[in-house]
């Protein structure tokens, strides 16, 4: 309870799981809930907006300033067109790939990363753990925003960037989760089979371990995905992303704020995307929760 | 109680100073030689060297930081490469209007979130509970910049009942207009706070009500309304642990609420700097709010340690 811990990032921890949820186990079995297909489903469709977007969405860097802040549905334009008179829905379907880039690469990354140091942390002796433990507290003094502005304010603007500066924000709270998922394993007795059967530490940590923090560890790394994707957006808001005429979602509501008094949806239409966008990954991420949770009380 | 202060305060110094490695190093990192670009296409080796060591750049980076970090401390964080003065000023007198806007924000999630959480928790099957479940989680996924947008053009353009920047009106004013100008930003900036709060409340007050203490209070023949405040007085501590996280968030979010918002605080000054790559400034916005969230830590672990006795004889 003393420790110091980031505001932002660790929020809800997948641990603990709430006492409701076993009367609830009961009555729903095993059954995999319908919100996981749902939003699984609509995350799916974002991702492969972010694969095949640039390749659908034709011209979108350049426009007819004759056709300048068209309204919605007005020639041709289904959600008109912007300050420089480029249609808006292709831009935001090209501009889905850089989005969900610097949305999805970080939290792969930083769960690759942050899961190693974590299960490592978890496993080793006191000294170690400890200064692991102390390190990332340091990191978690940063509000994460700031943090990952710090980092690419000096590397420079680009996705590149992007992603660097948020996996390093990202991999605390992915390792302070498997460090405690870890250490839930300790003294059970499989593992103390493992032990006595002579296992290397390395061996333990990929057969016992590893499966075992995987579900909790997936679960959290799914509910990081919308918090990335509006740090993303805030970072390329702040100028910190792609670089313009090319889109990207934050980007887009920066660029047009200034038509904001004139033609308010041309901002207002990629902001909505992007808190759309990190519902559905949210919404998902609390589903797979619920589902975890349903498995670890019918265990 | 002074045990427990002394350790916490102890603890933090560590924490700063790593708060601050990692600051330094957000420097070194920058791509290319840092002498070559401020000398000039045109400068000799020999003006480069002498450069570096007027910049004290030849010294062994463990030097560079001490340097460094011994002008922090007596209040020198450097100059601005935008605006010529010294950046400490800058940002101190920025981040007074951020930590006014961070205050009413996290007053307005607080009650914004017990509302919604209470209401969630106490009429869990009508359907004003379910809606203020609804709303608590949406709103932890509404980014900063878009409920900003969302503000400005449907209650200030549309209603013309909120001001849409600033913080006075012309001509100054009292706190009822600072209240006035503030509160859509500090709405913006509390509503992913208040939904954090709100489930975390929801959660603890319906495990609280399920716990055999309220049964006793039942028995002894308390009212509903005396037995509900012994239970949220039980929720405190988990509340008093999510505020204090989201500390962090709001003085992350503002960033993007007072640029919106023209709030002539922290953030818009960070989006200034960011756009004239004034890293000096950057660098000591950081390490203000780093430290300022280290502090209000402090202050949330010994508010902790004094409503519960097992945190602070741990």
């Amino acid at each position: 309870m003393t420790s110091i811990t980031t505001a932002d990032l660790s929020a809800d921890s997948p641990l603990a799981p709430p006492v409701r949820a076993r009367r609830r186990a009961r009555a729903t079995g095993r059954r995999i809930p319908l919100g996981v297909y749902l939003y699984g489903g609509l995350a799916g469709v974002l991702v492969l907006l972010g694969i095949i977007g640039p390749w659908v969405a034709g011209n979108v860097t350049s426009g007819n300033l004759s056709e300048r802040l068209l309204g919605m549905g007005a020639g041709g334009h289904l959600l008109g067109t912007d300050g420089q008179g480029r249609d808006v829905v292709a831009r935001l379907i090209a501009g889905a790939r850089p989005s969900m880039i610097s949305a999805l690469l970080p939290v792969a990354v930083s769960g690759l990363l942050g899961s190693g140091l974590g299960i490592a942390a978890g496993m080793a002796s006191g000294w170690l753990h400890s200064l692991i433990m102390r390190i990332l507290d340091v990191f978690y003094a940063f509000p994460a925003v700031l943090l990952a502005i710090a980092i690419a304010a000096a590397l420079g603007p680009g996705t590149t960037t992007t992603v660097i500066a948020l996996s390093v924000v990202l991999i605390p709270p992915i390792a302070r989760v498997a460090e405690t998922e870890t250490m839930r394993l300790h003294g059970m007795d499989f593992m103390e089979a493992a032990h006595a059967s002579g296992a290397s530490t390395l061996r333990i940590a990929g057969r016992q371990v590893l499966p075992n923090v995987m579900p909790a560890l997936l679960v959290y790394a799914t509910s990081l995905i919308g918090l990335a994707l509006v740090f993303a957006g805030g970072m390329s808001f702040l100028g910190l992303g792609v670089a313009p005429p090319h889109p990207e979602w934050g980007q887009m509501i920066n660029e047009q704020r200034q038509n904001m008094y004139t033609a308010p949806m041309t901002a207002l239409i990629p902001a909505i995307v992007i808190f759309a966008a990190s519902l559905i990954f949210n919404q998902l991420g609390d589903a797979l929760r619920d589902l975890l949770d349903i498995r670890r009380s019918t265990r | 109680m002074t045990r427990f202060l002394a350790r916490r305060l102890l603890y933090a110094v560590p924490v700063l100073l790593g708060v601050s490695i990692i600051v330094f190093l957000t420097v070194k990192i920058i791509p290319g030689d840092p002498v070559a670009t401020l000398a000039g296409i045109n400068s000799t080796d020999a003006q480069k060297a002498a450069l570096r060591h007027s910049l004290g750049l030849d010294k062994n980076i463990v030097v560079q930081f001490w340097t460094w970090l011994t002008h922090a401390l007596e209040g020198n964080l450097g100059t601005s490469i935008a605006q010529h003065r010294p950046t400490a000023g800058l940002v101190m007198s920025a981040f007074g209007n951020t930590l006014i806007l961070a205050a009413y924000a996290m007053i307005l999630a607080v009650v914004l979130g017990m509302l919604l959480g209470g209401v969630a928790a106490l009429k869990p099957r009508s359907i004003i509970g379910r809606v203020c479940s609804a709303i608590s989680s949406i709103s932890v996924s509404a980014p900063q910049y878009s409920v900003a947008l969302l503000f400005i053009i449907f209650i200030s353009l549309g209603t013309g009942a909120f001001p849409v920047s600033g913080m006075h009106g012309t001509g100054g004013g009292g706190v009822g207009d600072l209240l006035w100008h503030g509160f859509l930003p500090a709405l913006t900036s509390a509503l992913v706070p208040a939904g954090m709060i709100g489930r975390v409340f929801r959660a603890s007050l319906l495990d609280a009500l399920g716990m055999d203490f309220v049964e006793a209070l039942r028995a002894r023949g308390l009212s509903t309304n005396r037995i509900l405040f012994h239970a949220v007085h039980n929720t405190l501590p988990s509340l008093l642990t999510m505020a204090g996280l989201q500390v962090g968030y709001l003085l992350g979010g503002v960033v993007f609420v007072e640029t919106i918002f023209s709030w002539p605080g922290l953030g818009e000054l960070l989006f200034n700097s960011i756009s004239s790559r004034d890293l000096p400034v950057i660098q000591a916005g950081v390490l203000v709010s780093a430290a300022a969230f280290v502090l209000v830590n402090i202050v949330v672990d010994s508010a902790h340690a004094l409503i519960d006795s097992r945190v602070r004889n741990t």
